[in-house]
C-alpha cells in the first residue's frame, strides 16, 4: 500500500529569516501513530502546518494520498483539508459559541455556504455532532458555551470537531501541553482510540517522551529543522535523548495513567515553555 | 541602591536607575514650557480689555429668562416640527441616521482594513493599506468643515448635516471596527481554515462571533457622540436645532437661546447616561 503521506525535502524559511524546516523527507504509512518530539522551536508546529498548508512551505512537496498538496489551490486545497483533521494546543474553539456550534463547524468544508450563513445543518450533521460528542464523552455539555468548559473538555470538543470531517489523517499540535498529567492521558487515549478503531493515521507533537513511548508506534525527533531520529519509541536511549534535547537535558516523566495530578518540576515547566516564532507565517 | 550593582560590576536595572531627567535638565524643560506659553500669549494677542462685564452680566441674566414661545407653533404655517422640542427630536435623529449610514459603509470596509484578514496576499495587503489611509484622511477632516462643504453642495439643512456626520463617522467607526477585528483570537481562524472551510465561512464562523460585543459597544459610543455633535452642526448650515440656536443668537433672542442650550444639555446628559448603562450591561 502506498504511504498516506509523503514529505519530500520540505523547507520553510520565515520572512524574518528563521529557517524552521531544513529539508524534511518522510514517508508515513496508513494507520501509524507518529509522535513528533523536539525542543521548542525545532519546527514541530511548522511541519504540521505545512502538511495542511496553514503555512506554505518555501520549497519541497507534500503528497497526501497521491495528491500534491503543495500545488493545490482554492477548492482543491479545501477538499484536501477536509480529509485532514487538526487539533491544537490552545484548542482554538470559538469561545463564545456553544459546544454544539463548535463541533458542527467541522462540517463547514463539505457544506454549501448558505447552510453556514443561515445556520441550517442537515439531519445527518446533527446526528454526527451528537455521535462524536458521545465518543469523547461530553454529550451533556452540548449546550454549554465553549469557554465554560475545562481544558480537557475543550480539547475533547476539538477532537469531536475534527472527527466531524471523517478524516483520514489527524494532526495534533501539542494537544496536551496545556493540560495536567491525568487529563493528558485521557485526551491521548481518545487519539489512540481513533487511531486503532477507525484506522485514522495520527501525527501528534508532544513534549513528554514518556507519553511518546506509551502512545506512539513511531517517533520522529526534529532538531534545528531536521530529522534527528526516526524509529521505534523503545530505541530512544539515554544517548539518543541527549542528541535530540542537548547535553544538559534530563528526562522528566509525566505521571503514569490513572495517577493523581502531580506538581510540575522546574525542568518540566521549562521544557513546556513555548517560544516558537511562527506568528509571521500564520495565514488563512 | 545603585552601589549594590556597581560594587558587583553589574549594570543597574532600569527600574532602579535615576530618572533620566536630571535636575538641571528638568529645569531646562520647565523653562522651555514657560517660554512656549509666553511666546504663544504674545502671538495670539489675547487681550481682555475690550470685554464689557456689565453687558455680559445682562446677557447671562437674559439667557435664563427663557422665552417659552419657541415651544409652540407661532403661526398657521408652523407645525410641531418647527418648535424647539420638535427640532430637538429631529436633531437626535440626525445623529441616529448619520450613525446608521456610517455603519452601512464602515462594516464591510472594516474587514478590508484589518491586517489579520488582509495580510495573506500582496494584493489584499495593498487594499488594507489603502483602506486604512482612507479612514485616516476621512477622520482628519473635522465635521464642522465637512458641513460647510456639504451645505454648499446640498444646500443648508438636515441633508447637509447628516451626510457630513455620516461621512466623518465612516472614518471613525471603520478604524474602531478594524481594530476590533485585529484584536480577535487567531486560534479559531486557524482551526476553521483547517476544516476545509472557505474564506467567507471562516469569517462567518470564527471571526463574527468574536465581534458582536466590540461592535455593539463601539456603535453605541459613536451614537452617543453623534447625538452630541448634531446640535452644533446647525451653526454652520447642518439643520436641526442648531440652526434655530444660531438664528436666536444673531437676532439677540437670548431668552430663546438660553432655553435651547438648556434643552441640548438635558438631551446630551440623558444620552450619555443611557449609553453608559447599556455599554456597562454589554461588558
Amino acid at each position: 500500500m502506498p504511504p498516506i503521506l509523503q514529505l519530500k525535502d520540505i523547507t520553510k524559511v520565515y520572512p524574518s529569516g528563521t529557517r524552521a524546516l531544513n529539508g524534511i523527507s518522510l514517508d508515513i504509512q496508513r494507520g501509524e501513530f507518529i509522535v513528533l518530539i523536539g525542543l521548542s522551536g525545532s519546527g514541530k508546529s511548522t511541519l504540521l502546518r505545512c502538511i495542511n498548508r496553514l503555512i506554505d512551505p518555501t520549497s519541497g512537496t507534500v503528497i497526501f494520498d497521491g495528491i500534491d498538496v503543495t500545488r493545490a489551490r482554492g477548492a482543491e486545497l479545501r477538499r484536501i483539508r477536509r480529509r485532514i483533521g487538526m487539533i491544537f494546543q490552545q484548542f482554538n474553539l470559538v469561545r463564545r459559541a456553544s459546544v454544539f456550534g463548535n463541533v458542527l463547524a467541522g462540517r463547514l468544508g463539505s457544506r454549501p455556504l448558505w447552510r453556514t450563513v443561515f445556520f441550517r445543518p442537515t439531519r445527518d450533521d446533527l446526528e454526527a455532532v451528537f455521535e462524536n460528542l458521545g465518543r469523547v464523552g461530553i454529550v451533556n455539555k452540548a449546550y454549554a458555551r465553549a469557554d465554560a468548559l475545562s481544558g480537557g473538555q475543550q480539547q475533547r470538543v476539538g477532537i469531536a470537531r475534527a472527527l466531524m470531517q471523517e478524516p483520514d489523517l489527524m494532526l495534533a499540535d501539542e494537544p496536551v501541553a496545556s493540560l495536567d498529567p491525568a487529563t493528558s492521558h485521557s485526551v491521548m487515549k481518545y487519539l489512540e482510540e481513533l487511531n486503532k478503531k477507525d484506522g485514522i493515521t495520527v501525527i501528534c507533537s508532544l513534549h513528554f517522551l514518556s507519553l511518546a513511548r506509551r502512545y506512539g508506534t513511531r517517533v520522529i525527533a526534529l532538531k534545528d529543522g531536521m530529522v534527528a531520529f526516526d524509529g521505534k519509541p523503545a530505541a530512544i536511549d539515554e544517548r539518543r535523548f541527549k542528541e535530540i534535547y542537548g547535553e544538559d537535558a534530563i528526562e522528566v516523566e509525566i505521571g503514569p495513567e490513572r495517577s493523581e495530578a502531580q506538581p510540575m518540576s522546574a525542568t518540566e515547566a521549562a521544557m513546556r515553555a513555548e517560544a516558537e516564532d511562527i506568528e509571521g507565517g500564520r495565514r488563512f | 541602591m545603585a552601589e549594590y550593582f556597581a560594587a558587583r560590576g553589574l549594570p543597574t536595572p532600569p527600574e532602579l536607575s535615576a530618572n533620566p531627567l536630571t535636575r538641571w535638565r528638568r529645569l531646562l524643560v520647565f523653562a522651555g514650557a514657560i517660554a512656549v506659553v509666553a511666546i504663544g500669549l504674545r502671538i495670539t494677542d489675547i487681550d481682555l480689555s475690550h470685554s464689557n462685564p456689565d453687558f455680559a452680566a445682562r446677557v447671562i441674566v437674559k439667557l435664563f429668562q427663557w422665552d417659552t414661545s419657541i415651544l409652540t407653533p407661532q403661526n398657521e404655517y408652523e407645525t410641531w416640527w418647527d418648535t424647539a422640542e420638535g427640532l430637538m427630536v429631529i436633531t437626535i435623529f440626525l445623529g441616529v441616521i448619520a450613525t446608521a449610514l456610517a455603519i452601512i459603509f464602515a462594516l464591510p470596509l472594516s474587514f478590508l482594513g484589518a491586517r489579520n484578514i488582509m495580510s495573506g496576499h500582496p494584493v489584499t495587503a495593498v487594499i488594507y493599506v489603502l483602506v486604512r489611509v482612507l479612514f485616516t484622511i476621512i477622520r482628519s477632516i473635522d465635521v464642522l468643515i465637512l458641513v460647510i462643504i456639504t451645505a454648499i453642495l446640498l444646500g443648508i439643512g438636515n441633508a447637509a448635516g447628516v451626510i457630513a456626520l455620516a461621512f466623518h463617522n465612516i472614518g471613525v467607526l471603520g478604524k474602531l471596527y478594524s481594530e476590533a477585528i485585529e484584536g480577535i483570537d487567531p486560534g479559531p481562524i486557524e482551526a476553521i481554515t483547517a476544516t476545509g472551510a472557505n474564506r467567507f465561512q471562516v469569517i462567518w464562523t470564527a471571526v463574527l462571533p468574536q465581534l458582536y460585543n466590540p461592535y455593539v459597544s463601539f456603535t453605541i459610543y459613536r451614537l452617543d457622540a453623534n447625538v452630541r455633535l448634531a446640535p452644533i452642526l446647525g451653526l454652520v448650515g447642518g439643520g436641526g436645532i442648531g440652526l434655530l440656536l444660531f438664528q436666536s443668537i444673531n437676532l439677540l433672542h437670548y431668552g430663546a437661546a438660553g432655553l435651547i442650550i438648556f434643552m441640548i444639555v438635558v438631551t446630551v446628559a440623558t444620552m450619555d447616561f443611557v449609553s453608559a448603562q447599556v455599554r456597562k450591561k454589554l461588558i
